[in-house]
């Protein structure tokens, strides 16, 4: 982690070499790419400007010239920054790294080393589409994000910057972590580019994926804020009119009539969150394409604002084939990846699938496709194991206890009735039978795969080379079974988990994945 | 070191360290304690209707438990923890109700810190935290250890990662 340190300057071209060995190792600075932003991001942020502005500047015309003097104040120092940062702001691609440097009076240099920079994204929004334009967002390991943002360049400049940069990782990407040692990128011949159309998403995928969409919650929020909206604009009233004027409505008709209105009711709802879901899919990842070029994956998606995103696949640490109950009833499956560094909580567009690598496809397809993913995997033998059956009476248990909880807790109120909570532990011992029919984990020679859910089901795949630590975890009833939790961290992304081991198992598990991740090349991530 | 006792962590932390979790937990129990019985019960026996000498005895023996607890769930928890190296890794043992057996490499380790609390160093104790990458579970902390073995560790774990990397 010491070799981040700026490279010398300058290398004079005739350096005294003693002997061939050391001088293969001198860094020659060549810079690939030089560039500014695009002027007509001049004319995006004086759109920008006066769109902030335009609710000041109407006030200030129609009620008080003070909030108008305010308004065109804080314009002009808007633009005037803009305009500074336009024509301060250069960036300057070596084979080494990438510099961004802005600034007029507080300046500011930012050097990413190319071996640290994950992830290179492009952006256009419909706008900036139009001027020509696309952002260009570098995300590293740090878990920030989107370490640096060039918003914007052409649409030329940042497909070359991308090119060259990919050109030049080769070479500097190896783990070379604490490894001054590395070849200059000319000096090493190029693997042929391998080119693969991994899979590129048909609309009937994209309804799919909207039509299966189960997370009613957003639309229960939307339902929430319509109401908020109403109450603000002073309808409730009126809509409590409404309501009892309907329930008496409902109340008159027959009871299966009233059955089939509800049931109708229900339908437009549900059509409606379908809708709504199918088409904020469609708009988000129209024409979804993934590409594997060399050893890097590509997105290209989006109809209205249209995304690249770039992933080194040595960068990927776990692959996720993610089923609902509905998907796996028809046989579909959403791909996820977690990379080094990557985080589900944060970045700027996690409900953009930000770890999305396939938005939606059949589990066959998916399956089809992890090599693009995990290089090697295809010659991986999995010999799968199941969980142990002492988890449903592990379940059952919890049930009981949960049972005693509840019951005891409502018996002052309900007296007898509370023995209902007894209904609890069937259902539980039924939900452990379930989790344990899906359970199933195997260890194959270089990844490590585990299958799991209760209605649903994921899958995910693991490189034994990313492991960073293994916790075996016990509770109280676990202990009385013989039962373990493992968990496996990585570098990025959530902890894999696998529940209801059996404790000669995890340990046998953790022991062998402990071991290989300590043989491993030290930064392999 | 044979292949089966490898996840057995062979070392046990200072004993000094019950009287360093002693007083660490007591100081949060005191307080908290003292605010029920000398705060909470009058509030309560003025503003609640059912407040009983029933009620009082609950909360009295609610506060011994408490109390009593900052005192015994330290020898217990120091009987069962267990670290140490074995081969290149750190493992961890711990924990009463929910038993932790961690495993970390040490050439997944990103850096090694030593911490050390105000009453930690009256007892001249150490918290060895290692940290590996990731965002999630990614630092792994040793406690009670006496300060010249937390570094000495310390400076084992940098020596075997200087090792590692040719």
């Amino acid at each position: 982690m010491t070799d981040d340190s700026d490279p010398p300057p300058e290398m004079p071209e005739t350096a005294p070499v003693l002997d061939p060995a050391p001088a293969a190792t001198q860094r020659e600075t060549i810079v690939l790419a030089k560039g500014h932003l695009h002027p007509a991001v001049l004319l995006l942020r004086l759109l920008g400007a006066l769109r902030q502005n335009a609710v000041p500047l109407l006030l200030g015309i129609a009620v008080e010239t003070w909030f108008l003097v305010a308004a065109l104040v804080l314009f002009v120092v808007q633009l005037g920054y803009a305009v500074a940062r336009y024509l301060t702001l250069e960036y300057t691609l070596t084979n080494e790294e990438l510099c961004i440097r802005e600034g007029l009076l507080h300046r500011q240099e930012r050097r990413i080393p190319l071996d640290r920079i994950q992830d290179l994204g492009f952006e256009s929004t419909l706008l900036r589409r139009a001027l020509g334009l696309a952002v260009v967002m570098v995300e590293t390991a740090s878990g920030r994000g989107v370490e640096a943002r060039l918003d914007a360049l052409s649409r030329n400049d940042a497909e070359h910057l991308r090119e060259v940069l990919l050109a030049a990782r080769p070479a500097s990407a190896k783990p070379t972590q604490g490894d001054v040692m590395t070849a200059p990128a000319a000096a090493a011949p190029r693997p042929p580019e391998v080119e693969w159309m991994v899979h590129r998403s048909s609309t009937m995928e994209l309804l799919v994926r909207g039509a299966t969409d189960l997370r009613l919650g957003a639309f229960a929020v939307t339902g929430y804020a319509a109401f908020e909206l109403a109450d603000q604009l002073g309808f409730v009233t009126q809509l409590a009119g409404i309501a009892s004027g309907f329930r008496e409505w409902l109340q008159s008709l027959p009871p299966a009539l009233l059955f089939g209105v509800l049931a109708g009711l229900l339908f437009l709802v549900m059509a409606f969150g379908v809708v709504t879901s199918t088409l904020g899919n469609i708009v988000q990842f129209h024409g979804f394409t993934l590409r594997l070029q060399g050893d890097v994956l590509q997105r290209r998606y989006g109809l209205l604002t249209t995304r690249q995103k770039t992933l080194p696949r040595a960068r990927v640490q776990r692959v996720t084939l993610e089923q609902n109950w509905l998907r796996r009833l028809l046989g579909f499956a959403v791909v996820k990846a977690d990379s080094a560094g990557g985080s589900r909580s944060d970045g700027q567009d996690t409900t953009g699938g930000w770890d999305v690598i396939v938005p939606m496809t059949r589990y066959t397809t998916a399956q089809t496709m992890l090599p693009a993913m995990l290089p090697g995997i295809e010659h991986e033998t999995f010999t799968w194991r199941p969980g142990s059956r002492k988890l449903i009476a592990r379940a059952t248990i919890q049930g009981a206890l949960l049972a005693l909880v509840v019951g005891a807790a409502f018996w002052w109120r309900l007296g007898p009735n509370a023995f209902w909570a007894a209904l609890i532990v069937p259902l539980w011992s039924i939900l452990g039978v379930l989790t344990w029919r899906n359970l199933g984990w195997a260890r194959g020679e270089s990844f490590f795969a585990l299958q799991h859910g209760v209605i649903g089901k994921n899958f995910a795949c693991v490189p034994t080379a990313k492991v960073q630590a293994v916790v075996t975890r016990q509770s109280i009833i676990g202990q009385l079974f013989g039962l373990a939790d493992l968990t496996v961290y990585v570098a990025g992304g959530s902890p894999t988990r696998i529940p209801d081991l059996t404790l000669g198992d995890a340990r046998a598990l953790q022991r062998e994945l402990a071991g290989r991740a300590a043989t491993s090349a030290a930064a392999d991530w | 070191m044979t292949e089966t006792d490898r996840l057995h962590p062979p070392d046990r932390l200072a004993a000094r360290v019950v009287p360093y979790w002693i007083i660490g937990d007591s100081i949060s129990s005191v307080v908290m304690t003292a605010l029920a019985w000398f705060l909470g019960r009058p509030w309560l026996a003025d503003h609640w209707d059912s407040w009983s000498p029933a009620w009082e005895n609950a909360l009295l023996s609610l506060c011994v438990i408490v109390l009593a607890a900052a005192a015994l769930i330290p020898p217990i928890n120091y009987a069962r923890w267990r670290y140490g190296f074995v081969g290149d890794l750190l493992l961890m043992r711990y924990g009463i109700l929910f038993v932790e057996e961690r495993a970390v490499p040490v050439r997944r380790m990103q850096h090694v810190d030593l911490s050390r609390g105000p009453i930690e160093r009256l007892f001249g104790l150490a918290t060895l935290v290692v940290f590996t990458a990731g965002n999630e579970g990614s630092a792994f902390r040793v406690p009670g250890l006496p300060t010249h073995l937390a570094q000495e560790l310390r400076d084992r774990i940098v020596q075997m990662r200087g090792d590692g990397r040719l």
